[in-house]
């Protein structure tokens, strides 16, 4: 303090002016203690709320995300979408397996329609105008069912978006498991091994559970 | 001609086949693999004409095995057709530098598909490497 020669600030508070003043050297350091202590005591007690406060959300987070029951779960966003994946492919390939029983049946009929009118090619006749009639709605048959094939690769290029919101989530949760698990170890609980990828409830429960969530 | 269609759904898959199949190719001549790692070891292990290809796949991605084709002395003069929904430019620029032979955009139409299997056929018919 010696080195310090420059006028003392007088909008310091008097008690600290009154130190600065002082000649007691022992009695200057025990005060100066006393407000160092005093401000850390201030700024521990804001970082334990802080700390409570990041604990009780990581806590609800965390169970949360072991309770795959929970509607908002991720995990059960997860399923939900691969629900949607699923019933779409299973209409899709419906509708395929109906193109694949009618194209025969249309082609057929074609066929039956041109018999006909390789041996009546009347203009008036009824058989013959049916055979026509028949052959246009076999063509047009036969295209609408390509049409319909091809109206189905929308499924692929919806599922294809699905997945990536899949894969979006899956890596939110990693994210969430890993502030999770390190909230654990800042806690003072041993850090469990790198977190990857959780692929399973059961992996989650059994990271979470290393931190009594 | 024995073509090996390869996409992760099933749905396309099919779709590829109908398609091929109302062109002329024999249905019993189509196979199926629903990643770029499964579809690479049915190329090692039997001879194939043609690969049709999805992009977005798990496992090893459409690039990927186009590149590993490639680079398969084996296999590299393979004709690959890829048929995704990856229409931004880097990875059709990136699919045509590893050397696909055609690219279509889901989702396309018959007419699409037969114009790009004559184009490839014409060029291959071209370089004298047609089988």
């Amino acid at each position: 303090m010696n080195a310090m020669t420059a006028p003392v600030n007088d909008s310091l508070p008097p008690e600290v002016l009154d130190l600065l003043n002082s000649k007691d050297g022992t009695a200057f350091e025990q005060a100066l203690d006393a407000m160092v202590r005093q401000r850390e005591q201030h700024l521990f007690r804001a970082l334990g709320v802080l700390a409570r406060d990041l604990h009780g959300a990581v806590s609800r987070l965390g169970s949360d995300l072991a309770n795959g029951g929970m509607p908002d779960s991720m995990v059960h966003a997860r399923n939900h979408l691969a629900e949607v994946l699923e019933m779409s492919s299973q209409a899709a390939h419906r509708s395929l397996d109906f193109v694949d029983r009618i194209r025969p049946e249309a082609e057929a009929l074609s066929n039956n329609a041109n018999a006909v009118l390789d041996f009546n090619s009347s203009e008036t006749d009824p058989a013959a105008v049916l055979a026509r009639q028949a052959q246009v709605f076999a063509s047009a048959c036969c295209e609408g069912l390509n049409d319909m094939v091809l109206v189905q690769s929308w499924q692929d290029l919806a599922g294809q978006r699905v997945k990536k919101v899949v894969s979006f989530i899956e890596s939110v949760e990693s994210s969430l498991l890993e502030l999770v698990r390190l909230t654990g170890a800042l806690a003072g609980r041993e850090a469990p091994v790198e977190v990857a990828k959780v692929n399973s409830q059961d992996e989650v429960d059994r990271l979470l559970s290393e931190f009594g969530f | 001609m024995k073509i090996l269609v390869v996409d992760d759904f099933s749905t396309m898959r099919r779709i590829v086949r109908n398609l091929l199949v109302e062109l002329g190719f024999s249905n019993p001549m189509i196979q199926e693999a629903d990643d770029g790692h499964n579809a690479l070891a049915m190329l090692k292990a039997n001879a194939f004409d043609m690969v049709v290809t999805d992009w977005n796949m798990p496992n090893m991605t459409g690039i990927e095995l186009l590149q590993a084709i490639r680079a398969e002395p084996k296999l590299k003069g393979l004709p690959v057709l890829m048929v995704t929904a990856e229409n931004n430019r880097e990875q059709i620029i990136a699919a045509a530098q590893a050397g696909v032979n055609g690219y279509i955009v889901k989702p396309f139409t018959a007419n699409t598909l037969k114009e790009k299997l004559d184009k490839i056929f014409e060029r291959l018919a071209a370089s004298g490497a047609s089988a």
